[in-house]
């Protein structure tokens, strides 16, 4: 314990010491944020295509859709049932709404594959319809929309990117300061020189999980703060289920570093192994625009990296506000994730 | 005395490489122990063996009457250990990279009186990257000693280190010693070996080839010493004069191979006196150990 202790606060002290890891975990994904704010933010967000199928209701049909031209998130698209539904499962939809012929309750279709650009297309059209609702001033609701409710809050841009910028950073101090870290730490003979000590593997190893985890969390609530003073962003979930997607990123990484550090020889090499995952990784798994943007034909294989699922819980919970809970298998996939990666990482463990 | 460490029949093999072969040996309590090879003799893997850090294909090794084999981590307890080029945290002081070293511990020293010893006070607050080869290695001296080991192993101590600083370790060792702690350590270094030891094992190719106090390896395999003379002229037989075995020249030098070094000495003054011999100045040679290597193996420690 004493020993875990120690660890913990040395790993501390050289982790401040070091500017440079610092830097790249803190000042490198505002520095992002800011930049793809900027790039996409200004217009105003990414575009869903919505796809609306009118069953013969114009008086619903022509103001509802006059209406949501004006919204610059959305490109309309009137279609027949069965080209909307096929164009749906190519993934060119987010969204297909049916107008029916008669009643005021419209029905909305999505691809649960594409299940995150579709709610947020859900939700911004449910606030829609709720406005459109008041502007009949007092008249009770003309137009609902089936579909579960989700907090009705208004998903800037901001809002999307955030946690996508604490899961990305997340999984880059894992690849690329835990990989190289141990890796170097074995090269420079420091393992060996700790080996020879009674201190027990894991004590060493606990701390520098321990010290990950902390510099993990410290680096999100600095992300998170300056997120929401300075770009404005909001969390629409709770900040508790955010802090337990943390940690379980966190841990995940861990592993996954430390599983690239003990399948590299040496530091430099650790470090390309780690970049090489991360950065394409950074890129597909919806950081920082959603899956859906991405071609079809690797989204499959896409949603099987780690970085998804952790994407998708935190930014479910945060942007979305939708309950930790929803998310159980996209936990689950990454608890396997760690699982994997510590067994790889401690069986080809080698102390030099 | 008891022996502290015993070695008995230790073997290890990388590959077709047999690293150690059958070694045995025994280093009693208060003693340096030295290992003397060339590079690669197999003089690391046999401390890191004892240590705890390897294991043995075959054989035994036990540290204070511990098995290592079977309980190294309590043998870690019990040991300091000094490896060959293991780095530091850069980013911690010396100061802290004793204390965190000395939590990994049971049992530790603390970190002042330490420092004190080994003089690195007024470097207590230098971040590890800044200090001198020197000051790294006598830090490495603090981590080893830090939980007050009975034994200290130590790996080419003084490689890498200038002149200088090489003399400073060599009394900080001697010094570590008068403590009462037992040493085992590797060198390469004949003057080191022959200055700091009590006892020398000979090693090359994994096995011992001698095993003994310097003196008595000089004694018993080095051979003769030898007289230089810068000899001007000389009216006399040379292979008479007292003790002389051998006569052979080099590099202007006349070279005198004697097994009685004073009666040669004595003899030589006094031809010089009576004008049988004339020189420019004599020399006295011992022979070291690095001549009982050189007999041994037929090569030089630092081919």
């Amino acid at each position: 314990m004493r020993a875990f202790a120690a660890m913990l606060a040395t790993s501390i002290k050289t982790y401040v010491r070091n500017r440079g890891a610092v830097f790249f975990g803190v000042a490198f994904p505002l520095i992002l944020m800011g930049m793809i704010g900027v790039a996409f933010g200004g217009r105003d967000t990414i575009q869903f295509t919505i796809s609306f199928v009118d069953e013969g209701n114009p008086q619903v049909a022509t103001p509802l859709l006059t209406g949501l031209r004006q919204v610059p998130v959305f490109r309309i698209v009137e279609e027949s049932r069965a080209s909307a539904l096929a164009q749906l499962k190519e993934g060119d939809r987010s969204l297909v709404v049916v107008i029916p012929a008669r009643g005021t309750t419209l029905e909305a279709f999505y691809d649960s594959s594409q299940e995150q650009s579709s709610r947020t297309a859900l939700m911004i059209l449910e606030r829609f319809v709720a406005e459109a609702n008041l502007r009949v001033s007092g008249a009770p609701a003309l137009l609902r929309v089936t579909s579960s409710p989700i907090a009705g809050e208004r998903v800037r841009f901001f809002d999307f990117l955030l946690p996508g910028i604490l899961a990305m950073t997340i999984a880059q101090t894992g690849l690329l300061g835990v990989a190289p870290a141990i890796a170097e730490m074995r090269e420079r003979l420091l393992l060996k020189r700790v080996m020879a000590t009674p201190v027990p593997p894991l004590a060493f190893l606990g701390g520098l999980l321990g010290r990950n985890t902390l510099v993990q969390f410290l680096q999100g609530v600095i992300i998170l703060l300056m997120g929401m003073l300075v770009f404005g962003a909001q969390v629409h979930g709770s900040l508790l289920q955010m802090g337990v997607l943390a940690l379980l990123g966190a841990l995940a990484f861990f592993g996954i570093g430390f599983a690239v550090s003990s399948l590299s020889r040496t530091a430099e090499t650790a470090n390309l192994f780690g970049s090489v995952i991360f950065f394409p990784m950074m890129f597909l798994s919806g950081t920082f625009w959603p899956r859906e943007f991405m071609p079809e034909a690797i989204r499959p294989l896409i949603a099987y990296l780690p970085l998804s699922p952790l994407v998708d819980a935190m930014r479910g919970v945060s942007a979305l506000g939708e309950p930790l809970g929803q998310f159980g298998g996209a936990i689950l996939y990454l608890l396997g994730w760690t699982a994997a990666a510590f067994v790889i990482a401690v069986r080809r463990f080698r102390w030099e | 005395m008891d022996a502290i460490v015993k070695v008995l029949n230790l073997r290890k093999r990388y590959g077709a490489v047999e690293a150690v072969r059958d070694l045995s040996f025994s280093v009693q309590a208060g003693e340096i122990f030295g290992i003397l090879g060339p590079n690669g003799a197999g003089k690391t893997t046999t401390l890191e063996i004892i240590e705890g850090l390897r294991r043995a294909d075959g054989g035994e090794a036990h540290v204070a009457g511990i098995d290592v084999h079977a309980d190294p981590q309590s043998v870690k307890a019990v040991i300091g250990v000094q490896l060959q080029e293991a780095g530091f945290f850069d980013r911690l002081t010396v100061e802290e990279t004793i204390n965190l070293f000395g939590a990994f511990h049971r049992q530790r020293l603390p970190a002042a009186p330490l420092m004190k010893s080994l003089e690195l006070t007024e470097k207590r607050r230098a971040l590890v990257e800044t200090l001198s080869g020197g000051q790294r290695q006598r830090l490495s001296l603090a981590l080893a000693l830090v939980n007050d080991p009975k034994v200290l192993f130590l790996d080419e101590p003084t490689t890498g280190l200038d002149p200088q600083a090489r003399r400073h370790l060599w009394s900080t060792i001697e010094a570590i010693r008068k403590d009462g702690r037992t040493i085992v350590m590797t060198t390469h270094y004949m003057e080191e070996a022959q200055r700091l030891c009590d006892r020398v094992a000979v090693l090359d190719h994994g096995q011992i080839l001698a095993l003994g106090t310097p003196a008595d390896l000089v004694r018993q395999h080095a051979g003769t010493s030898t007289v230089a003379l810068a000899l001007e002229s000389a009216d006399a037989d040379l292979r008479g004069i007292t003790g002389v075995e051998e006569v052979s020249q080099s590099n202007g030098d006349l070279r005198l191979h004697t097994r009685d070094p004073l009666g040669t000495l004595h003899a030589v003054v006094e031809m010089r006196r009576t004008g049988q011999l004339r020189y420019r100045s004599l020399r006295l040679e011992e022979p070291t150990l690095e001549d009982v290597f050189l007999t041994l193996t037929g090569r030089r420690l630092r081919e």
